[in-house]
């Protein structure tokens, strides 16, 4: 098998980019451990969840996806390529690496394995491009904080759903493992060459993460209960801002806007998400979604219930990241777990 | 835990007397401090106070859900009731029920006028703190084109998720400037030009009015410095009009209002 040193990780991104891989890494950068594009000498940092997934590393916050020049009356088009670099996601979470096959049912339905709802003909060629251009490999977690849930929506801390290689951490934390899990990963490990040992090691056992809600009950209650009273008794402590959204690794909500002068417009794709009051607001002035609670509601529907029954999974993957940053300090395992109860209580 | 003890006592008769329908205080949940929100007092146990408890309560008084299940009592640390002078300055209350919590001390519940005594009495001498000073000493001991580069770096981690103007008590504005979108005035887009236009724009509408609470640094998911944008502007209203924002209820805004003798340096 493959090994390297623990203290060895930012010598397997260098050989990476060595190798032409754009290698992005959890790396400190002050309070936060952000994954970011590596740099040489930025130390790579699996000690807890980063505060951003690697889901904008293969969809933007913010991307051009068409460009026009106005002259007079004239209107021409201009092309757009897609930035879509080799790209190794090292160190990264198994949680991500699952996320990234849940937005592949969204963004490339119909390919092997995904299925095509009735409905969705859509397919994104700049996700598709940066997808295939990017070689995911998750660490195995072995600790867990009061946040992480991945096993009460069906993951694991050494799942390896969407890795195309995984690092597990052996000897006691003194040495990782890196196991190719297909022809990316294999590529990758070819690349990394001479930094990669053929040795023997004993891989540390994965994090307890214990299982805190039953989400087949959330999905089957959310399909009766829209008009619950409980979406607003757990949604009271939303300020309303779209900071879950934005960390989650599966929201994948976007606006399109164009941004023009007299001369050049340029239409871009940006983030939104139903967190916030704009997200549904007609241009009549009606909002169909007018507080917090039922934002809140679509939150959980959607990941629960909308994305189950149009793509057959569940839209969240148990990172944690949304409650760990959440500034009213809510968490939505929380809710799942209220809704649990709830619908035990229901069936007494 | 005597804070606690007092806290839920008069959070429990408050809510019996019917002065309150609702406590919105602090609970634990793991690591973290989450809002409570009461409305019965035989669940009163729930509610702690500790160090942890840094939220910034007063953001809720806005929203119309909590509203709904007034009238509302709160538990507010100094830095909770300097809000609720701004906001009862800028006609936004014009009364509240405080369980008035300060530093390692309980002082039981308060009117809005107890509240600004209090204040003025015990809490006239909040300064931001003295690594907070010190980073903003050293960025303003940069050149004009370093700070540029500082803030850039900063701005370039902004996702638009808005966490800072949703945890700012002072951020009322039923419409922000980023939601006027006909046309749209600041750009949507979470890059340079987008990112830096709001976070201009949201320290000059605090200028005046920012108390230092530290909710919107907190709130940042993406852990940018906010607090250097808010004290520079702070330190500039202290050092021009004198003004301290934050301990009178009745207070003329800084920025709307004006005084013969104002500052008026900048007009060249």
């Amino acid at each position: 098998m493959k090994v390297l040193d623990a203290n060895k990780l930012s010598d397997l991104a260098a050989a990476l980019a060595a190798a032409g891989y754009r290698v992005v890494a959890p790396v400190r950068d002050g309070r936060e451990i952000r994954v970011q594009e590596w740099k040489p000498g930025a130390a790579i940092d699996t000690s807890a969840v980063p505060v951003n997934s690697i889901k904008e590393f293969l969809f933007p916050r913010c991307e051009v996806i068409a460009r026009y020049r106005l002259e007079g009356d004239d209107f021409s088009p201009e092309p757009v390529a897609t930035d879509a670099p080799k790209t190794a996601a090292l160190a990264v979470r198994p949680c991500d690496a699952a996320a990234m096959v849940i937005l592949d049912k969204v963004f490339n339905p119909g390919t092997a394995g995904v299925p095509w709802p009735d409905g969705w003909e859509y397919k994104d060629d700049a996700w598709n491009a940066r997808r295939e251009a990017t070689t995911i490999v998750p660490v195995v977690c072995t600790a867990a904080d009061q946040d992480c849930f991945c096993t009460s929506v069906g993951g694991a801390p050494d799942a390896t759903a969407g890795a195309d290689a995984v690092l597990r951490s052996a000897d006691g934390g003194r040495k990782f493992i890196l196991q190719p899990l297909g022809p990316k990963g294999q590529a990758l490990v070819a690349a990394a060459g001479a930094v990669l040992a053929e040795g023997d090691a004993k891989a540390d056992p994965p994090a307890q993460v214990p299982v805190r809600f039953d989400a087949k009950a959330v999905t089957e209650w959310c399909g009766g209960n829209f008009e619950s009273p409980l979406w607003r008794e757990v949604s009271l402590a939303c300020i309303g801002c779209g900071a879950c959204a934005y960390c989650c690794p599966t929201c994948h909500c976007f606006d399109i806007q164009d941004e023009a002068t007299r001369t050049e417009s340029v239409r871009l794709r940006n983030w939104d998400t139903c967190g916030l009051s704009l997200f549904t607001l007609h241009s009549s002035g009606h909002n169909p979604r007018p507080d917090q609670a039922s934002r809140w509601r679509q939150r959980v529907m959607h990941k629960f219930s909308y994305f189950v029954e149009k793509f057959g999974s569940l839209a969240c993957t148990g990172c944690g990241r949304c409650a760990r940053l959440c500034p009213g300090g809510m968490a939505i395992a929380q809710v799942c777990k209220e809704i649990d109860e709830a619908r035990k209580a229901a069936v007494k | 835990m005597e804070i606690a003890e007092a806290l839920r006592a008069d959070a429990a008769r408050l809510l019996a007397e019917g002065r309150a329908k609702l406590v919105i205080g602090y609970q634990a949940r793991g690591p973290h401090r989450a809002p409570a929100f009461i409305s019965d007092p035989a669940k009163v146990n729930v509610l702690v106070y500790d160090n942890l408890c840094k939220q910034n309560l007063a953001v809720y008084l806005r929203k119309p859900e909590v509203r709904l299940k007034g009238p509302v009592a709160i538990v507010a640390t100094p830095a909770v009731m300097r809000s609720l002078m701004v906001l009862a300055a800028e006609s936004q209350l014009t009364e509240a029920t405080v369980l008035a919590v300060g530093k390692d001390a309980y002082h039981g519940v308060l009117d809005l006028a107890g509240a600004a005594a209090l204040l003025k009495e015990k809490y006239a001498d909040l300064a931001p703190e003295p690594e907070l000073l010190e980073a903003l000493a050293k960025l303003n001991a940069l050149s004009p084109e370093a700070r540029a580069r500082f803030w850039t770096g900063q701005f370039a981690k902004c996702t638009r998720c808005y966490a800072c103007r949703a945890a700012c008590p002072g951020c009322y504005c039923q419409r922000c400037i980023v939601e006027k979108n006909v046309p749209q005035w600041v750009s949507a887009a979470a890059a340079q030009h987008g990112n830096y236009a709001w976070h201009v724009i949201r320290a000059f509408h605090q200028a005046g009015r920012c108390t230092l609470c530290g909710a919107c640094e907190a709130a940042c998911p993406q852990g940018i410095p906010l607090m250097l944008l808010n004290l520079a502007l702070s330190e500039e209203v202290a050092k021009r009009f004198g003004e301290k924002p934050g301990y009178d209820p009745a207070a003329k805004p800084v920025v709307g209002s004006w005084k013969p003798d104002d500052d008026q340096g900048f007009i060249r």
